[in-house]
């Protein structure tokens, strides 16, 4: 049996951001995140989905086929959906009825389909642990940043409260949201750069 | 004829209207992905579309036992990719007998083209705006077909968005999300008005 990996490491949640440096999980950011409080339920969502899964898909043995094991984490985090849901859906009620389709396409986000096999089942089970939340909350972050941005640009407001008119309507356009999340990426890319650089 | 006529509008409203890359997002990450290479243009393409549209059939008769139920959304996620899963196995199963070297091929990939939020949100998607059959298996199949043109745009211009006239740090992932976006504005502007999801 291989030797599980046992050392912590924190670039799940910059260097190796799920939104802004890999890409693997988009949609929600893109389209959902116009608002502080749509980023946060988008990413309580995320974390219960995806954390609870995680964990529990970490049973499952090797010997079944990769591709089976796959299906077997989508249908583990579509179970984990239904409290997940049903609890949102009593914090947030009209939020949650917003962003209803980016809340369940959750369950087959690539951070459970993908991060799972290629890094989190490679960990000892502690590593893996706080490694998939560093990766959770680097989603969090990236979702934040782009639902305060959106919010203050399209909608005047923080976390609803009133600052100033609108200045950019159009912000909370999907367009407006691939291409901020682009900038966005860039910025991070010129981050990452000047670290190393540094190193 | 009067089933087919809605099948094909139904296909053009999901391609042109409500693409699910350019207006949802949905799968943004897996366009990019499958637009790198021409032969997973054409497999993504495949797979998807034939899921999408075969799903799309089961649903329909599923969704009328869920969604009038209270609660019947919170298990709508389960159930579908239950339903992703069982096809996906049946279609390798049925390639891995008939067709071995098609599927020694696509096996690594395959889970990508299937279990993906492209997939799984025009099921979503049917379940609110699909009134009848042959609307859900339009929008299924214009689903894939959204993609493939998605997919087609990216594959189209990589070249160019991967030259030194990009600066590095926008080179890859970053200018691909600004060129969908500019794009997503051109479908904005065509349909003039955007999508409640």
């Amino acid at each position: 049996m291989s030797e599980k990996k046992t050392k912590i490491n924190f670039d799940g949640f910059f260097r190796q951001n799920i939104v802004l440096m890999s890409g693997l999980v988009t949609a929600p950011i893109i389209v959902a995140a116009t608002t502080a409080e749509r980023a946060l339920v988008l990413s309580l969502c995320f974390f219960m989905v995806s954390y609870i899964s995680i964990m529990i898909c970490r049973l499952i043995p090797r010997k079944i086929m990769y591709s089976m094991r796959i299906l077997i984490y989508a249908v583990v985090a579509g179970a984990v959906y239904i409290p997940t849901a049903l609890l949102l859906s009593m914090l947030f009620p009209e939020t949650v009825s917003g962003v209803l389709i980016y809340i369940e396409i959750s369950v087959v986000n690539l951070l459970l389909l993908a991060k799972t096999e290629s890094r989190f089942y490679l960990e000892s089970f502690g590593v893996m642990a706080v490694d998939a939340l560093i990766y959770i909350a680097g989603y969090a972050g990236a979702a934040f940043a782009v639902g305060i941005i959106r919010e203050l640009l399209a909608y005047g407001t923080f976390f609803g409260l009133y600052l100033f008119d609108e200045p950019m309507p159009a912000a909370k356009s999907p367009f407006f949201g691939f291409i901020l999340v682009g900038i966005l990426a860039a910025v991070c890319r010129v981050i990452v750069g000047r670290r190393g650089a540094g190193k | 004829m009067g089933a087919f006529a809605k099948i094909i509008a139904t296909a053009m409203v999901s391609i042109f209207v409500q693409n699910a890359i350019f207006e949802r997002a949905l799968g943004a990450n897996v366009v990019i992905y499958a637009s790198r290479k021409n032969n997973h243009v054409v497999g993504f393409t495949i797979g998807m579309t034939a899921m999408t549209t075969v799903a799309s059939v089961i649903t329909y008769f599923l969704d009328g036992l869920l969604l009038p139920l209270e609660l019947g959304y919170l298990f709508m996620p389960l159930v579908y990719i239950t339903i992703i899963s069982i096809l996906y196995v049946l279609a390798l199963l049925f390639l891995w007998r008939l067709f071995p070297d098609i599927f020694a091929r696509i096996k690594k990939h395959a889970h990508l083209a299937i279990v993906n939020c492209t997939v799984l949100g025009a099921l979503f998607l049917n379940s609110v705006h699909g009134n009848d059959i042959w609307s859900y298996i339009g929008y299924g199949f214009g689903t894939g077909i959204g993609f493939f043109l998605a997919c087609f745009m990216l594959n189209i211009a990589h070249e160019k968005l991967d030259s030194d006239k990009i600066p590095r740090a926008f080179r890859g992932y970053p200018i691909m999300l600004i060129y969908i976006g500019i794009v997503s504005m051109g479908f904005y502007v065509l349909v003039g008005y955007t999508v409640n999801f």
